[in-house]
């Protein structure tokens, strides 16, 4: 059990259906932290997230949530809040009913923050819950996870229904949460521009297994896309291609950094960002492009089973990267597959 | 405040918004059946009652209230307990609204109604509301309302007139049975109840996609 631990997966599996499960899924996120956990729809964050609250029984590994291996006790959701993708509220309370209804549940229930964020939002007090749109219903919910001073904060798709104006207010709502340096953040999401600003680690997920946990840096750094002609991506000896898409009159794919000098020199090798990591590595085979001259297949498996990680630990270097006093994450990486 | 008595309230304040629309349907009850004071309880507790607790479950698939159960700070065992705690309430509302409302009745229309004739009825009135409970908890709560709705409300239903046909049970059969052995046969049902489903939710996922999103795709999201 690690104290400087927000939490940590180790070895998790769980059967979902019959056609998918959660496999060996291992990551860690130090105290402190922001960690973006992306990968395309289906690919098992909802699952893992699930996993991570309780509210879905594993069949293997174990789980530490703030100190205690999970089941814990019950008052570890006092210190965790949650975001889905949907209100989980009854439409027809108002906004102050939703207050009232919740605040007995809460030790530390801060109803003025409550207010203060409504009224932030732009959310009336006298609303119907029902009445709120997608990203207003959101925003209450964003409201309610940040009322009763949580030590973690777990969103799930939160910005999937927000215009670009509320997801830029969402990720300075998550700066704010962050000035004290013992609040941490898990981040679903398949929009990958909201964690440009804020993610200090990312875990890449697909298919139900980690296919990569460390840092964001280490991330970017340890992927190039590649791009050519439509035959300059064939033939490489040692080089596995990942999610390559070609068309009539080019190819580009994912490639590790180590392999990605044996292509060639007709070959345009550059810096991937977070979203073109995601969408080769979440590529399903086969797949029609609206092309009708083009396929995209994937031609490695992004996620070989691979050793469990427990590298990540806090730097308590200074490292402001939310505007306040924040530790920089270390340089520790763990590389779950493509290797 | 216990957290058995939170969850108790949480269903409360969940059917709140809709308390008017019960009312009018309590008040059509009792409407209806003021003219027979001694049937007017155990038909109020057969009708409103069972359908009042049943409520929040009804609520809670549209809402989606069992992410929010999950995510509360509450135990498994207080959310069930929490549920039966709320049925309880339901049942000694309306014993307290109708068993004086049945003594009125009586008094205005000169039927003998005595307190040996209100202890029947509240007895009688229990072992109803017991059994329906007993039978119906379980299936809500390990399935949901919106998968066990037919079997939920027919089931407890079928049983409930099965056992009054089959064992007489009327005002008079009552009164001349102990009515302690019938309330004591409630509570052990309604324990046994809670034992079950205690066991039965013990490794259930504690999230049901929403009852009406429609939205595409979600469906499948939902369950990964």
């Amino acid at each position: 059990m690690r104290s400087d631990l927000a939490f940590a997966l180790r070895g998790v599996g769980t059967a979902v259906s019959g056609t998918f499960a959660l496999r060996d899924v291992s990551f860690e996120l130090p105290t402190g932290y922001v960690m973006g956990l992306i990968g395309a729809n289906g690919a098992g964050k909802t699952t893992t997230i699930r996993c991570l609250l309780g509210m879905r029984p594993i069949d293997t590994g174990e789980i530490e949530l703030l100190g205690h291996r999970l089941p814990g006790p019950v008052d570890l959701r006092q210190d965790v809040g949650v975001v889905f993708d949907h209100a989980h509220l009854v439409g027809d309370w108002r906004l102050v009913q939703v207050e009232r209804t919740l605040r007995p549940f809460y030790e530390r229930w801060d109803g003025v923050r409550y207010r203060q964020l409504l009224d932030e939002f732009g959310l009336d007090l006298r609303a119907k819950v029902k009445d709120l749109s997608r990203g207003m219903s959101m925003k209450l919910m964003i409201a309610v996870a940040l009322s009763h001073h949580a030590r973690l904060l777990v969103f799930d798709e939160p910005t999937s229904g927000l215009d670009p104006v509320a997801r830029d207010e969402l990720v300075g709502i998550i700066g704010d949460f962050l000035l004290d340096e013992g609040r941490s953040v898990l981040f679903s999401t398949h929009i990958t521009a909201d964690l440009d600003r804020i993610g200090d680690y990312v875990t890449l997920i697909h298919d139900g297994r980690i296919v990569r946990t460390g840092t964001k840096d280490e991330l970017l750094d340890a992927y190039r896309v590649v791009r050519g002609g439509p035959d300059d991506l064939s033939g490489a000896v040692g080089v596995q291609l990942i999610g390559v898409r070609r068309t009539s009159t080019g190819a580009q794919a994912l490639v590790r950094t180590e392999e990605a000098d044996l292509l060639g020199g007709n070959v345009l090798i550059e810096a991937p960002t977070l979203e073109e990591i995601a969408v080769h590595v979440g590529a399903r085979v086969p797949r029609r492009s609206p092309d009708p001259g083009a396929e995209s297949h994937r031609d490695a498996d992004p996620h070989p089973a691979a050793e469990p990680h427990h590298g990540a630990g806090p730097d308590h270097g200074a490292g402001p990267d939310h505007g306040a006093s924040r530790h920089e994450p270390d340089s520790s990486m763990s590389t779950k597959g493509i290797a | 405040m216990t957290a058995i008595a939170r969850m108790a309230m949480l269903d409360l304040r969940t059917v709140a918004p809709y308390s008017s629309q019960g009312l009018l349907i309590f008040g059509a009850e009792i409407l209806l059946f003021a003219n027979k004071p001694t049937v007017l309880l155990p038909v109020l507790v057969l009708l409103f009652t069972s359908t009042l607790t049943a409520n929040p479950f009804n609520i809670a698939d549209k809402a989606n209230l069992e992410t929010l159960y999950a995510v509360l700070p509450l135990s498994r065992r207080s959310v069930v307990f929490g549920h039966y705690a709320w049925a309880l309430a339901c049942f000694l509302a309306t014993a307290t609204v109708g068993a004086p409302l049945a003594v009125l009745f009586a008094r205005a229309q000169h039927v003998p109604f005595d307190g040996r004739t209100l202890v029947t009825v509240l007895t009688l009135s229990w072992a109803l509301f017991a059994l329906n409970v007993a039978i119906q908890f379980p299936l809500l709560i390990r399935l949901g309302y919106s998968r066990t709705n037919y079997l939920a409300s027919v089931l407890p239903s079928v049983v409930v007139v099965g056992v009054v046909y089959r064992m007489h049970l009327n005002v008079p059969s009552v009164r001349s049975w102990l009515p302690l052995i019938l309330w004591v046969a409630g509570a052990v049902a309604i324990v046994a109840s809670a034992a079950v489903t205690l066991a039965v939710d013990r490794k259930r996922v504690r999230y049901r996609p929403p009852a009406h999103d429609d939205r595409p795709g979600r469906q499948q999201s939902a369950d990964r």
